[in-house]
């Protein structure tokens, strides 16, 4: 079973998202933040597969935060370094979402079609 | 010695201090002596005091002592007179006896001047031999004298009429000078009261006409293309013509117009007709003289002054100076212009392109927000969609056809049959279903999920439409009553549930009410303060100071609204108004909050202004209209 840590702090994109994945058959772990995102990975290591991270939400702190999801990566990755990592965003911030990419994420998914995460998820992990 | 008044009277006239010191001297034992210096002030004196007996020195200023004698004779007739002279030709005595003296004493005075002054005093009387003779002679002499006299006093006179024409020219041209200046003085004040420039320019052409008593006066300017100089006033009905027929000449050495701004110097024509670079103007048929004086500023012609008149001749070294003056100031006002004219399209320009910025933003932030929170809505329509599918599919197995309600038999007939006409495979879908596990299956059939997927839908759709109720609910009805803002704003940072000791409130006792519209006002302070708390999430010791007092137009309520956070940059200050700018990143308000505050405000015929410099805080000041029928609190 592939399990999906999905962390975005608009709550009806987190569970629309997250039906998607469910229905796809992917077991899905939710956040709303880098805090409650990296807290709710380190409990589940050995189980999370992939990650989704929104690009911006609240930071570490609590306080949103224009990339905070780039922080969030960057703590996953110290957690678990070959973890698959996949960048969500506005279609208007894909500049940014690239950055991510060269940052060590696997992709950037811009948010939209949401059956296009569950095939850019299965690519990723083959 | 005897009593001075009972003695005889004797005056004598003589110009001479050292005789009338004799005279007075040899007299004054016997006689009372009066003196005069000169023949008027004798006869004066003579008038006042009919002396016994008047000495007459010949030799006088102003007139001869003969004539004095006749004088004196009308004036005194009954006192005697005696010349006393230093002419000795002959006849001498005869013409001063024939001028009414009784004697001649010649001189020099000697011994027996003392016994022939008595004798005379006593009637002594010379006798005249051939009188008519000796009148004639004298009344030679006083023909010569008259005819000297008047040459003197014809040259006096005219000598005197030149110079009150001098001075009266003097004075005209002074008083001339006078008014040009001041008139050009006039023009120089207009320059800085009359912006519209058509104004300055026609009050300058008729000013100069109607003060300097001039045919014609207009002001041409050179055109953007530096090709024409175009009448831009003209003074009368001719200037109103050429106005209407938007007069224009070429710029070239062929007008004298032209030749002014070309050469930036002042044309004169004394004789028209004479000038041959010279436009002739066909509304201005009386024109004798004319003269173009450049309007110059920094080096510039920006056109020329054109005056003219109907003699010949016309233009005085004062006119051309003071209108020089006048053109300079008119090049002045006209170079000030220019200057408001670039200044404005700049500005302008600026203000393009600060618009452009702002529509930018706002499309921009506009179409980043109902982006965002449509996101959800086709991955919920999708999965209503499955779900309607499997409903269906289940639906097919419905075996109605011994139902006894006929309406639900046939409504389930036509669900069948519609599902199929809209080309759904109900029987494949439930051949995939009936593969799954059960588990899987009731995840997927799942009632709760498909009412939670409509209210994903239902939800983005809210938040979308809140956004236009952001955008156009300033724009709604208000309804404006007198309001207390010190109630309002301390219920409302109640409600806001901030920590305790961050809001900091002071009140002013005589803070009038507002006349406001409650509901939109409570916006306008909740975002402020919501705002200034979100801006401070990295400040140590958040504070935010509500101030309420009058302002000092007593027509407005004034409340401030500041916090030490970390201020507003300068490059951002006039973005913040703007619809979806916000510096909250993707998942913070709506961006609305400033600009919907601002049209609030100003919807009311309020203010709101920002103060503030990066590093420092911010204070936002909202001026509100004071309610007028019940004042306090």
């Amino acid at each position: 079973m592939t399990t999906v840590l999905l962390v975005d702090d608009e709550k009806l994109i987190l569970r629309s998202l997250e039906k998607t994945l469910l229905r796809a058959g992917f077991d899905v772990l939710t956040a709303a933040d880098c805090k409650n995102g990296s807290e709710t990975f380190a409990q589940n290591v050995g189980d999370v597969n992939i990650a989704v991270l929104d690009l911006n939400m609240p930071g570490f702190d609590g306080i949103p935060k224009t990339g905070a999801g780039l922080d969030l990566l960057d703590e996953l990755k110290k957690q678990k370094a070959d973890l698959p990592v996949v960048i969500l965003t506005a279609y208007d911030e894909v500049s940014r979402a690239k950055d991510a990419v060269s940052r060590g994420a696997s992709a950037f998914f811009v948010k939209g079609r949401e059956q296009g995460l569950v095939e850019l998820i299965q690519k990723i992990l083959g | 010695m005897a009593d001075p008044r009972k003695l005889p009277q004797v005056l004598y006239i003589a110009d001479s201090d050292e005789s009338r010191a004799l005279v007075g001297r040899l007299l004054s034992d016997k006689y009372v002596v009066l003196e005069a210096a000169n023949p008027l002030d004798g006869i004066q004196l003579a008038e006042d005091t009919h002396p016994n007996l008047i000495l007459l020195d010949n030799n006088l200023p102003q007139i001869t002592g003969n004539e004095a004698a006749t004088r004196l004779r009308k004036v005194v007739p009954n006192t005697a007179i005696v010349i006393i002279s230093g002419d000795l030709s002959d006849g001498a005595r005869e013409r001063a006896l024939a001028a009414g003296a009784v004697g001649f004493i010649p001189k020099p005075i000697d011994d027996d001047f003392v016994p022939q002054v008595d004798a005379y005093l006593n009637g002594r009387v010379e006798k005249l031999e051939q009188p008519e003779l000796h009148l004639q002679a004298y009344q030679q002499e006083l023909a010569e004298k008259f005819e000297g006299t008047i040459r003197q006093l014809t040259t006096t006179l005219e000598r005197n009429k030149y110079l009150l024409q001098q001075n009266q020219r003097m004075v005209d041209m002074l008083e001339r000078r006078h008014r040009l200046l001041e008139t050009a003085a006039r023009v120089g004040q207009l320059v800085t009261s009359i912006l519209d420039l058509d104004d300055l320019l026609k009050y300058t052409v008729d000013i100069i006409c109607s003060e300097f008593n001039f045919y014609y006066s207009g002001i041409f300017l050179r055109s953007d293309d530096g090709k024409w100089a175009v009448l831009r006033a003209g003074y009368g009905a001719a200037g109103h013509k050429m106005m209407e027929t938007n007069h224009r000449l070429p710029l070239d050495d062929r007008s004298m117009i032209g030749n002014a701004i070309l050469k930036q110097q002042a044309q004169i024509a004394s004789d028209a007709a004479g000038e041959v670079s010279r436009f002739k103007n066909p509304y201005l048929p009386d024109t004798r003289s004319e003269m173009a004086l450049p309007l110059v500023a920094k080096s510039e012609a920006l056109g020329a002054l054109t005056v003219q008149s109907d003699k010949l001749n016309a233009f005085s070294e004062e006119d051309i100076t003071s209108l020089q003056v006048m053109a300079d100031h008119i090049a002045i006002a006209l170079s000030n212009a220019q200057l408001l004219d670039k200044l404005a399209n700049a500005n302008a320009e600026l203000l393009r392109t600060k618009t452009f910025e702002a529509i930018a933003t706002a499309t921009g932030e506009a179409i980043h927000w109902v982006g965002n929170k449509a996101a959800p809505i086709p991955g919920s329509i999708k999965r209503v969609r499955e779900d309607l599918n499997y409903l269906l599919a289940l639906i097919g197995q419905l075996d109605e056809s011994a139902w006894e309600n006929a309406s639900l038999r046939a409504a389930v007939e036509t669900v069948k049959e519609e599902a199929e006409m809209s080309g759904l495979d109900l029987k494949a879908i439930l051949d995939e279903m009936s593969a799954m596990k059960p588990n899987r299956l009731s995840a997927l059939v799942s009632v709760e999920s498909l009412i939670e997927d409509l209210d994903i839908a239902e939800n983005s759709a809210k938040v979308i439409l809140d956004i236009k109720e952001g955008l156009i609910g300033p724009a709604r009805q208000r309804n404006d009553a007198a309001v207390s803002l010190r109630e309002m704003i301390t219920n409302t940072v109640e409600n806001m549930g901030l920590p305790g000791g961050v809001v900091e409130m002071e009140w002013s006792d005589d803070m009038p009410h507002a006349h406001v519209d409650a509901r939109q006002v409570e916006q306008v302070f909740n975002n402020l303060i919501k705002n200034a708390w979100e801006a401070m999430a990295d400040t140590p010791e958040p504070k935010i100071c509500v101030h309420g007092r009058c302002d000092d137009d007593p027509n407005f309520v004034l409340v401030t609204v500041k916090d030490n956070g970390p201020g507003i940059p300068k490059e951002i200050q006039e973005k913040i108004w703007v619809s979806f700018f916000t510096t909250k990143g993707g998942s913070g308000g709506t961006g609305l909050g400033l600009s919907s505050v601002m049209q609030i405000v100003n919807q009311h015929g309020g203010k709101i202004d920002l103060e503030s410099e990066a590093g420092k805080g911010a204070m936002f000041s909202v001026r509100l209209p004071v309610e007028k029928t019940n004042q306090g609190g």
